[in-house]
């Protein structure tokens, strides 16, 4: 017992030495982010030289819009996969939140944007809390529980839907839709939105303690727990924080159209952890970071639009972006290796 | 160690509990004309499986069917889908119809190839075994009750956005599923009537979105970025229709960019409202649902069908029937616009 105490308040130890302090912070931008930097430039000028369209305003702005939902909800995904977990019931949480948003908010009740924002919020972060809840004290696995909650939330919202579409949806959501309201000097909102949380994650990720705290969890969760950090905890908020972005992605979905039908985010959890793994995140937890996440999910829908804009057969983005997977996960092995050697 | 079982249990619990949940629920809103058993007192049951249940399309053939099983003496009319579109759980959804042992069995398969051998033991049971809005060509389907021919909803969708563009210009089209055999007829005849009819007008491109509205509008976009003089799209399906009007909205081209979708007249009225859209082309949902029940009954009762004929309990008239194809053909498909899309319910 004593023994115990001792190590959950360790006594002060002597400065690191320079490169002890370098391996446990990883660089601000990490090698597989500057060559997501490289590919997107490239593929940007490439798709620019070939049609000029694809570098105006109007090709870059629905771009970065459809960015949005998908890099939000992967800021939270990036901290559940860095503590080792995985969270497959994101697009039934969509469809949960963005009928609620849709059909009992803005269409039955008619309430304002604040409002529909904070109810979106305060639903995503209950069901990410259930998730986090059975996967912190439940101990079974995060895929099987999150199986089992998307399953759940599927069938709210098929009850919400009621077999009907939600039609007529007021434009109260317009600051985040895809149409001029919704940008702030040419850049919609719903992507500086984006930016400015995952700039947050990224610093209290990086530079707190209890950021660092995730890492430590998926890293070793014993080790942590022995070094006196609150794993479950950590696991808990993990869940709940992808939970509450989710929400927020919600109202982006619904302000993004105004009709809603009743497979709206179906197979969303797929893009989202496609865009966190292609950024770089190790789906073995312990390693990873949003900026990685935003350049992915920027890569994945570079893709798909250039492939329209040049006119290729449309699966071929499908192939793209499997590719990207594969090389992402393969560069994560690699780097793995090299590190225990 | 207990706790961990006991957390455990409790979850798995949880999970038994909430799935029986929502398959009561299921059963009680779709089978709730009730009864079981075999036809009794001579009652014909005609069921119809969607590809899948609670979207408004197929909730309004649900609503035509139920209303021709009351005008008709002595027809019950039986619904249920999967909640997705999913070919393994439509398939055991009609395989407790085969068990049921219902008189007439319709169904709308998501996967025609792999439906095939089901209706094959439907029929070896002796039950009539039929298709209803998508076909299964290479089955034992005893007939395939199709709302309007390809020839047809490719004319319309044509004349349609050629009446907006006055008969010239780039259009796009934007569709679902790569492999959705129904979807690439339409698109064929579009591409085939629009080159004899409208020698002026170009189609530059056809993608494929799949069900999912962001992904349309967003295609859409691409697609107008592409090819800076586009002047129309067609959304041959009921996700792609919204989907471009959409696109135009975003980007301040109503009425520089005309649109035409085959989406419900409940969706695409806000678009036909502001002008994003000029007309959609779909058909009678509901009369089609009232035609299934019917020829459930024609097929029941061993009727031999006409080469045209009135169906009034579905207020329908010239319903062909070719014997060689088995296909029952409800008529031409419906185009409405901004004045008309309120007087359809779905």
């Amino acid at each position: 017992m004593s023994e115990k105490t001792e190590t959950r308040s360790p006594a002060p130890r002597p400065p690191e030495p320079a490169t002890g302090r370098l391996r446990v912070l990883a660089p601000p931008v990490t090698g597989q982010e500057f060559v997501l930097l490289g590919v997107i430039a490239v593929v940007w000028v490439l798709l620019g030289l070939a049609t000029p369209a694809f570098v105006s305003a109007g090709s870059i702005q629905p771009l970065l819009g459809a960015v949005a939902p998908i890099a939000l909800i992967g800021i939270g995904m990036t901290v559940v996969i860095i503590t080792g977990g995985i969270d497959v019931s994101v697009g039934a949480m969509i469809a949960v939140c963005s009928v609620i948003v849709a059909k009992l908010v803005l269409v039955q009740a008619g309430l304002g944007l604040l409002v529909a924002l904070l109810i979106a919020i305060v639903v995503g972060g209950l069901l990410g809390l259930g998730n986090g809840a059975l996967i912190a004290y439940g101990r079974v696995h995060a895929i099987i529980i999150t199986f089992g909650t998307a399953n759940i939330f599927l069938w709210i919202s098929l009850r919400l839907f009621n077999s009907t579409t939600v039609n007529n949806i007021p434009d109260t959501l317009a600051s985040l839709g895809n149409g001029a309201a919704g940008r702030t000097v040419g850049v919609p909102n719903s992507f500086l939105v984006t930016i400015l949380l995952a700039a947050v994650a990224w610093v209290y990720l990086r530079h707190t303690a209890g950021g660092r705290h995730f890492y430590a969890v998926g890293g070793d969760p014993l080790a942590a727990e022995l070094a006196g950090v609150r794993v479950r905890q950590r696991v808990l908020v993990a869940y709940v924080l992808t939970g509450l972005l989710t929400g927020l992605a919600s109202c982006v979905v619904v302000a993004q159209g105004s009709n809603l039908g009743q497979n709206v985010g179906n197979g969303k959890e797929l893009a989202v952890i496609a865009a966190v793994v292609i950024g770089g995140t190790s789906i073995t937890g312990g390693r990873g970071s949003v900026l990685g996440t935003v350049l992915g999910a920027l890569l994945v829908q570079t893709v798909a639009s250039g492939v329209t804009q040049l006119g290729w057969r449309s699966e071929l983005s499908d192939l793209f972006v499997g590719v990207a997977i594969i090389i992402a996960v393969g560069a994560d092995l690699i780097r793995q290796r090299a590190r225990k050697r | 160690m207990r706790s961990m079982l006991s957390r455990t249990a409790a979850v798995v619990v949880a999970l038994s509990m909430a799935a029986t949940f929502s398959a009561c629920t299921k059963k009680n809103s779709t089978a709730e004309s009730g009864g079981s058993g075999s036809a009794a007192g001579g009652t014909i049951k005609v069921a119809f499986v969607p590809k899948l249940q609670g979207i408004p399309y197929f909730e309004a053939m649900n609503a035509g069917g139920k209303e021709a099983a009351s005008k008709l003496s002595g027809v019950e009319w039986l619904y249920q889908g999967p909640t997705s579109a999913d070919a393994a759980a439509q398939s055991d959804i009609v395989n407790s119809y085969i068990q049921q042992k219902v008189n007439a069995l319709f169904i709308a398969p998501n996967d025609p190839d792999s439906m095939a051998p089901l209706i094959k033991q439907g029929v070896d049971a002796g039950i009539k075994v039929g298709t209803s809005d998508t076909d299964a060509p290479n089955s034992a389907r005893e007939l395939m009750v199709l709302m309007a021919s390809a020839e047809g909803i490719g004319q319309a969708d044509t004349d349609a956005l050629m009446k907006a563009m006055g008969g010239k210009g780039k259009f796009a089209i934007v569709s679902c599923g790569e492999t959705a055999a129904q979807l690439n007829q339409w698109i064929a005849e579009i591409k085939k009537y629009s080159q004899s009819k409208y020698p002026d007008a170009k189609l530059v491109d056809t993608v494929y979105a799949g069900e999912d509205v962001a992904k349309a509008t967003q295609m859409g976009t691409d697609l107008m970025n592409a090819h800076p003089d586009l002047k129309g799209f067609i959304g041959v399906c009921s996700t792609a229709g919204p989907g471009v009007a959409q696109a135009v909205q975003n980007a301040g081209k109503i009425g520089k960019v005309l649109t035409v979708g085959m989406g419900t007249p409940n969706d695409m009225k806000k678009y036909l409202d502001n002008g994003a859209a000029s007309a959609g082309v779909l058909w009678d949902a509901k009369a089609l649902g009232c035609l299934t029940a019917w020829a459930g009954q024609q097929l029941a009762q061993n009727k031999q069908l006409q080469a045209t004929q009135s169906v009034s309990e579905c207020g329908l008239d010239g319903v062909t029937y070719d014997s060689s194809t088995k296909i029952l053909l409800m008529g031409k498909p419906l185009t409405f616009n901004k004045e008309t899309a309120g007087n359809y319910n779905f």
